[in-house]
C-alpha cells in the first residue's frame, strides 16, 4: 500500500520531472554551443603570433579554468542585470539565461585548451612543409591544420559536453526551476521517505542516462583516433 | 595585519569596490573560518581521493572479474552523474535513512559527508588515470625486470607502480585541481566553507560583486598551489626516457 | 550594481566585456504603478517551496498555492497581467531591490529591519510566526534551549536574527525542503520555519510523528506585501484591494482551498476589523 502510494506519486510527478530535465537540457546546449563559438575564438587568438591578442586570450583561459563553476554562475546571476533596455523595449535576462553564460564561460575556456592541444598534437614540421609551398599563415591554419584538428577535438569537446550537462545540476542552487528544483518541490509537497528516496535516485538514473551514452561514444572516438 | 587591510580597502575604494566590510570583526572572522573550513576540505578530500583511486586502481587491474566488475560500475555512475545530486543523495536520503537504521547514534556531519562523497566522486576519476597508466607501462619492462629475478611483489612495488604513477602524475593533478574547486558545492548542505560564509555575507548586505572577486581570488590561488606542487613532483620525479 | 560602471572598465579585460552589459543598459523601473498603468504587467516573486503557500502542480507544472491564488487576483484587480518569478529566501530581497519583480508575496514577514530597507503595503494578508520542529523526545522545551544547539533553516529567513540572539548555531540551506531532510538525519536538533509549515507537517503527516512543535510562535509577525522602497503609491493602490479581501472572506476561502491547517485565528480578527469598519 505503501509502496503503491510512492509509485503513483512518482508517476503523478514524473511529467513534471522530464519538463525540469527539458531545462536542463537545453541549458546544456546552448551552454556548450555558446562556449564552443567563444572558445574558439579565444583558442585563436591564444595561438595568435600577436603578443597583444595573445595575452588577453591566455588570461581568459586561465580565470575561467581556475574558477570554481558554482561561483562562476553566482557570479553571472547576481552581477548581471534582469533585463536589458534597448530603445523603449526591455528584453527580459532570465536567470536560466544567466546560468547559461555561467556554464558557457568555463566551456569556452576548456574548448579554447582542447584548440591549442590539438594543434600542439599537429607536428610542426606540416607548418614548415606548407610553408615552403608558399602558403599563408591563415590557409595553413584553415585548409591544412583545422581539418586534422576536428577529429582530434570531437571526443574530448563530447567528454566536455557531458561535465556542463552535469554542471546544470548547479543551476537549481540560484533558483532556476530545474529537474532538481521540482524533485525538491515534489519530495516536499509529497512527503513520505519513499518517495524522497526514489525522486532522488530518479536524479541519479535521470542524468546518467543522458550522460553514460555520450561518454561510452567518446571513449570509442578516442579509441578511433588514438594512433592517428 | 590591520593596517595592511585598511590600504586595500581604501586601494579598492579608488575602484569602485566597497571592501568596507572587511574591516568589520564578523564578516572578517566568518570568511576567516570559511577559508580554513575550505582548506581543511581540500586536504582531507585530496587524501581520500587519491585513496580511493588507489584502491578502485587496484581492483581494476586485479584481474579478477568479481572485483573488477562492481569497481567498473561504481566508477561509471560516480563519472556520469553530476556531484551536486550525489552529495543530495548521500546527505538528504541516505543520511536520514542511516538515522531511522541507528537512530541518533549516527555520527556523520555534513562536513563528513562532503568529503566522503567527494573524495568517492574524484576517486574514480583518479582510478581511471592510474589504471591508463598501470596499462601504459611496457611490457617488455616488465619482462626485462621478470627476467631479473624480481618477485612479482617487487615487480609491483619497484618497477610497475613507479612508472605508472608518473604516468599518470599529470591527469591525477588536474583532476586535484578540479577537486578544489569541487568543495564549493558544500555550500550546498550548508558547510560552513568560504562560498557558504560569501553567501552568508551577501544575503544581508550589498556587496555580491567585492565577495564574488574575492571568492575567485581565493579559488584561483588554492588551484594555483595544487598547480605549483605538481610541477614540482613532476619535475623532481621524472626519469629520463619517460614522459616529456 | 548599476552605479558601479567605473568598476567594470578597470576589470581586467575579459571580465570588462561581460560586465559590461551590466553596467550599460539596465533598466530602472518607473513606480511600480506606473508600469501596472503602461505596461500592464505586474511581476510578482513568489515563493515556490512545495506546500500550501507555494507550489508547483505536478499535472500542469504550473505554480499554485494561496501565494500565486493572491497575486493571480491582485492582477485581476488592476487589470494587469500577472508574471510570476520563482524566488528563493536567499534572493527575495535583491530581485526586489534589482527591479526583477515589482512585488513580493513570498512568505516574507514584516520585521523593523525589513521596514528600512523595502516598502510594503500596510494590511498584512497573513500572520505567522516560526516553529520548530523537534524530536518527541528531545530535552528543548523552550526557544532559549536551543543555545549552542545546531539549527537548520532556510538562507535568508526570517527567524535567523533571532536564533542567532539565542546562541543557536545556524545551518541555512537554500529551502526548506533541504532543511526538514536535514533534521531528519540528525544534523540539527531543531528546524526552524514558518508555523504555517511545520504544524500542518506534524499533525497530518504520519512520518513526523515522533516530532513536535515547540511553542509559543517565534516573533509571530504579519505577512505582508513587500514593494520597494519609497513606492508608496502602489501601496496605496493595492491597500485597499486587500482590505476588500479581507472584508469579502476571499483570503479566508483561499485559505481553506489550499488546506491551510490550522485555520489562521488571524485572518478571521481582520475580517472583522475591516466589516466593522464598515464598506
Amino acid at each position: 500500500m505503501a509502496i503503491e502510494s510512492v509509485c503513483m506519486a512518482l508517476l503523478q510527478w514524473s511529467p513534471a520531472l522530464i519538463a525540469g530535465f527539458g531545462q536542463n537540457i537545453l541549458i546544456s546546449l546552448l551552454a556548450i554551443g555558446l562556449g564552443t563559438v567563444l572558445g574558439l575564438l579565444v583558442g585563436m587568438l591564444a595561438l595568435s603570433p600577436w603578443r597583444l591578442l595573445r595575452l588577453p586570450a591566455r588570461l581568459w583561459v586561465q580565470v575561467f579554468r581556475n574558477a570554481p563553476w558554482l561561483v562562476l554562475i553566482y557570479f553571472t546571476t547576481y552581477v548581471f542585470p534582469f533585463e536589458i533596455h534597448v530603445g523603449s523595449a526591455y528584453i527580459p535576462f532570465p536567470d536560466w539565461v544567466k546560468v547559461t553564460i555561467g556554464l558557457a564561460l568555463p566551456a569556452s575556456a576548456n574548448v579554447a585548451e582542447i584548440l591549442r592541444g590539438a594543434v600542439a598534437s599537429i607536428p610542426g614540421t606540416q607548418w614548415e612543409a606548407a610553408r615552403s609551398l608558399a602558403f599563408s599563415r591563415w590557409q595553413i591554419a584553415v585548409s591544412i591544420i583545422m581539418p586534422q584538428c576536428l577529429k582530434r577535438m570531437l571526443a574530448p569537446w563530447m567528454n566536455l559536453y557531458a561535465v556542463v550537462t552535469m554542471g546544470t545540476a548547479l543551476a537549481s542552487l540560484v533558483g532556476v526551476h530545474d529537474v532538481i528544483d521540482t524533485a525538491q518541490i515534489a519530495s516536499n509537497t509529497v512527503n513520505l521517505t519513499g518517495f524522497t528516496v526514489l525522486v532522488y535516485l530518479s536524479l541519479l538514473v535521470l542524468f546518467f542516462a543522458y550522460c553514460y551514452p555520450i561518454s561510452r561514444l567518446t571513449q570509442r572516438l578516442e579509441r578511433r583516433y588514438a594512433f592517428y | 595585519m590591520n593596517h595592511w587591510l585598511e590600504f586595500f580597502v581604501h586601494w579598492a575604494s579608488s575602484l569602485g569596490l566597497n571592501y568596507g566590510f572587511l574591516l568589520d570583526a564578523y564578516p572578517r572572522s566568518t570568511l576567516a573560518q570559511g577559508a580554513l573550513t575550505t582548506l581543511w576540505l581540500c586536504l582531507l578530500t585530496i587524501i581520500g581521493s587519491l585513496l580511493t583511486g588507489l584502491g578502485l586502481a587496484a581492483l581494476l587491474t586485479s584481474g579478477k572479474r568479481a572485483l573488477a566488475v562492481p569497481a567498473r560500475v561504481f566508477i561509471e555512475v560516480t563519472r556520469n552523474t553530476p556531484t551536486l545530486v550525489q552529495l543530495y543523495c548521500a546527505f538528504l536520503v541516505l543520511n536520514m535513512l542511516l538515522n531511522q537504521a541507528v537512530g541518533t547514534a549516527n555520527p556523520l556531519t555534513p562536513f563528513a559527508w562532503v568529503v566522503i562523497v567527494i573524495s568517492l566522486h574524484k576517486g574514480a576519476f583518479h582510478a581511471e588515470a592510474l589504471r591508463a597508466g598501470i596499462e601504459a607501462v611496457p611490457a617488455v619492462t616488465l619482462e626485462a625486470a621478470r627476467s631479473l629475478a624480481f618477485s612479482n611483489r617487487q615487480l609491483l612495488w619497484n618497477v610497475q607502480l613507479p612508472l605508472a604513477l608518473r604516468f599518470a602524475l599529470p591527469s591525477l593533478i588536474n583532476n586535484l585541481i578540479d577537486l578544489v574547486k569541487m568543495t564549493a558545492v558544500a555550500s550546498a548542505i550548508a558547510v560552513g566553507d568560504i562560498t557558504y560564509s560569501a553567501i552568508m555575507i551577501w544575503t544581508q548586505s550589498d556587496n555580491v560583486l567585492e565577495l564574488m572577486i574575492l571568492l575567485l581570488g581565493f579559488y584561483g590561488l588554492l588551484s594555483f598551489i595544487v598547480n605549483c606542487v605538481g610541477r614540482y613532483l613532476e619535475a623532481r620525479l621524472r626519469m629520463p626516457g619517460y614522459g616529456h | 550594481m548599476f552605479e558601479r560602471s567605473p568598476v567594470t572598465r578597470l576589470l581586467p579585460v575579459m571580465l570588462g566585456a561581460l560586465i559590461s552589459l551590466a553596467g550599460t543598459t539596465a533598466a530602472h523601473a518607473d513606480a511600480t504603478l506606473d508600469k501596472i498603468e503602461q505596461r500592464h504587467v505586474l511581476v510578482v516573486g513568489v515563493l515556490l517551496s512545495g506546500g500550501p503557500f507555494g507550489g508547483i502542480d505536478p499535472a500542469t507544472q504550473k505554480p499554485r498555492g494561496l501565494n500565486v491564488d493572491l497575486a493571480q487576483e491582485l492582477g485581476r484587480q488592476l487589470g494587469a497581467q500577472v508574471q510570476l518569478v520563482p524566488v528563493l529566501p536567499a534572493n527575495r530581497v535583491q530581485f526586489l531591490q534589482q527591479g526583477k519583480v515589482d512585488l513580493l508575496i513570498a512568505n516574507m514577514e514584516w520585521t523593523p529591519e525589513r521596514g528600512e530597507i523595502l516598502g510594503s503595503v500596510p494590511t498584512p494578508f497573513y500572520r505567522v510566526g516560526g516553529s520548530a520542529a523537534v524530536l518527541k523526545d528531545s530535552p528543548i522545551a523552550r526557544w532559549e534551549d536551543l543555545k549552542d544547539q545546531p539549527v537548520c533553516t532556510s538562507q535568508g529567513s526570517s527567524y535567523v536574527k533571532p536564533l542567532t540572539e539565542f546562541g543557536a548555531q545556524i545551518k541555512a540551506f537554500k529551502s526548506s525542503s533541504e532543511s526538514l531532510l536535514a533534521l531528519r538525519g540528525n544534523n540539527c536538533v531543531a528546524a526552524v520555519h514558518d508555523a504555517t509549515l511545520i504544524n500542518p507537517l506534524l499533525a497530518d503527516s504520519a512520518e513526523w510523528q515522533g516530532y513536535r512543535a515547540l511553542t509559543p510562535e517565534l516573533n509571530p509577525a504579519p505577512s505582508v506585501i513587500w514593494t520597494r522602497r519609497g513606492e508608496t503609491d502602489t501601496q496605496a493602490r493595492l491597500d485597499p484591494i486587500v482590505q476588500e479581501l479581507h472584508r469579502s472572506g476571499w483570503l479566508i476561502e483561499a485559505q481553506t482551498r489550499n488546506h491551510i491547517t490550522p485555520a489562521s485565528p488571524a485572518l478571521v480578527e481582520l475580517q472583522q476589523k475591516f466589516q466593522a469598519s464598515g464598506a
